[in-house]
């Protein structure tokens, strides 16, 4: 599903994000992405929505080498792909259920399909009730789960979450968890990079850890710490 | 490419209705640049026109001697009639000459009282379709039998053509300066009022909208503000308009300069459509390029 082949990636300043980074994650993987800040994981993150292109180095996303991916054809890339971000990227102008609607519109989809599709979502992540509130009026785990909700909507090939409890305490972090799990399983593959530990150690899923921009560790149902 | 064209709509909508300060913004200070514009061009129409007239007014006076015979009077008449650069004529017998005479040295009765109707010259008022000709037209007279001389204001008309020459690349200058100002105005405005939205811009990047979807509903508010704006400058420039030349109308009426300062109302509405194309086609494009600049990632 997602292919890296000795990517590098440095940003002004010779700052090193990715160094010679090659890695293959198969379709309905869960994986961590663990590491310091600045190890490089947000980049890996936005290498593959094309938000960043790597310095060298080839990568393949639902099997297209998005290197070669006309600048026209991004915006189809993203469509096969969900993001879910740390400050969770909502528009305060809009309703929960608008905030998620707008992800079908922007795309195109007819009216019915959003009228169907949307509360299937919000009820998904446990949010009917608050579809009319605005992001400012529920909490941050609530306004977590509608932007899951979002990038869930379109049913991607990938999900991909940049640390998303970052924000949010431990038992709010359970609860997110707890959905990307049932997102995984329905086959959706899913890629996520945290910095807490006890969720990875409680997952117990696939674990790559980063360090100044090389993997220095591919675990197999890991944890988070190094030494074990 | 596939738009929801009722999503457009409601997004432009909701949108202007959502940052009505910005929008309100953009469209006074496109309708102030315009009016600016405006005004320029229709001063130099008005320029133009009196201009014209002016030049129009610009005579050459052929004198025969006092002596000449009919026959030699005639062909300077016959060749005046059959002069394409000359616009019209008329002769200026020895009374009336004689009359011109005795009211410009009035106060002088010794002047007046030296010349009798006989030693005054008849003479040809020449009036040249164009003031740049008066000079051609002159030469060619110079040596006809029976012509005493040929007199011509050439210092003024000289000064007049270049005054108008002047005038009139200085107003296209200023309009063109003007219509710069404000089109770098309108753009300005425009991008600090997508700056202000730059976020929604990046959301709907990340969940997949294709450049044109977002651009689109952006163009066509720029469209919308720059037709409001330039509708309110059209407006602007017509009241103006009329209410000058209603002061000019009720002037005295031996002001002539005035009098010549002429706008029509086919001028304003020329200038008018002017301004509606520039204000649609500023907004449109502004608020394209404006966007691009965060479609970009």
């Amino acid at each position: 599903m997602i292919r890296l082949r000795e990517v590098n990636k440095t940003y002004k300043g010779n700052v090193v994000a990715l160094r010679d980074v090659s890695l293959d994650i198969a379709k309905q993987e869960f994986v961590f992405v663990v590491g310091p800040t600045g190890s490089g994981k947000s980049t890996m993150i936005r290498l593959l929505i094309k938000e960043e292109k790597p310095d060298s180095g080839r990568i393949w996303v639902a099997g297209k080498d998005i290197g070669q991916l006309s600048s026209w054809k991004v915006p189809l890339l993203r469509r096969n792909i969900g993001c879910v971000f740390q400050d969770f990227k909502l528009l305060p102008t809009k309703t929960a259920y608008e905030n998620v609607a707008f992800a079908l519109e922007v795309i195109g989809r007819p009216p019915h399909v959003i009228k169907q599709q949307v509360p299937q979502v919000l009820d998904l992540v446990g949010l009917t009730k608050k579809r009319d509130h605005f992001p400012n009026e529920m909490s941050g785990g609530e306004q977590q789960r509608v932007s899951i909700a979002r990038a869930f909507v379109n049913r991607p090939l990938i999900l991909l979450a940049d640390e998303p409890t970052g924000n949010l305490d431990p038992s709010t972090s359970v609860g997110i968890m707890r959905l990307l799990d049932r997102i995984n399983r329905t086959g959706t593959t899913v890629v996520m990079s945290t910095h807490d530990s006890s969720i990875v150690d409680t997952m117990r899923r696939r674990v790559i850890e980063l360090d100044r921009g090389v993997i220095v560790r591919d675990q197999a149902r890991g944890v988070y710490g190094a030494f074990t | 490419m596939a738009v929801n064209l009722e999503y457009v709509f409601r997004e432009t909508v909701s949108n202007l209705k959502r940052n009505v300060s910005m929008a309100s913004a953009a469209l006074l200070t496109v309708a102030v640049s315009l009016t600016l514009v405006g005004g320029a061009l229709l001063v130099k129409r008005g320029v133009d026109r009196a201009t014209v007239q002016w030049k129009g007014n610009v005579e050459l006076s052929i004198f025969m001697n006092a002596t000449a015979s009919q026959p030699e009077s005639e062909a300077v008449d016959r060749q005046l009639k059959s002069m394409p650069e000359v616009k019209s004529y008329r002769y200026v017998s020895k009374p009336e000459a004689f009359e011109e005479f005795k009211q410009i040295f009035a106060n002088e009765p010794d002047v007046r009282e030296s010349l009798t109707v006989e030693q005054i010259p008849p003479s040809y008022r020449v009036v040249p379709r164009e003031a740049e000709q008066t000079k051609i037209v002159g030469e060619r007279f110079e040596d006809t039998a029976g012509v005493f001389r040929v007199s011509y204001a050439k210092e003024e008309v000289d000064a007049l053509v270049s005054v108008t020459n002047f005038l009139q690349i200085m107003l296209w200058g200023i309009a063109a300066v003007l219509l710069a100002a404000a089109s770098l105005l309108i753009l300005n405005t425009i991008r600090m009022a997508i700056f202000a939205r730059r976020r929604e811009v990046a959301v709907m990047k990340l969940v997949g909208a294709t450049n044109w979807f977002i651009r689109v509903p952006f163009m066509l508010e720029g469209l919308l503000q720059g037709l409001a704006g330039a509708t309110l400058a059209f407006g602007v420039v017509w009241i103006g308009r009329d209410l000058i030349q209603d002061r000019i109308a009720g002037a005295r009426n031996d002001i002539q300069l005035f009098k010549q300062f002429l706008v029509t109302g086919a001028d304003v509405t020329g200038t008018g459509i002017l301004l509606l194309v520039v204000g649609v086609v500023v907004g449109t494009v502004g608020s394209a390029l404006a966007v691009s600049r965060f479609l970009d990632v």
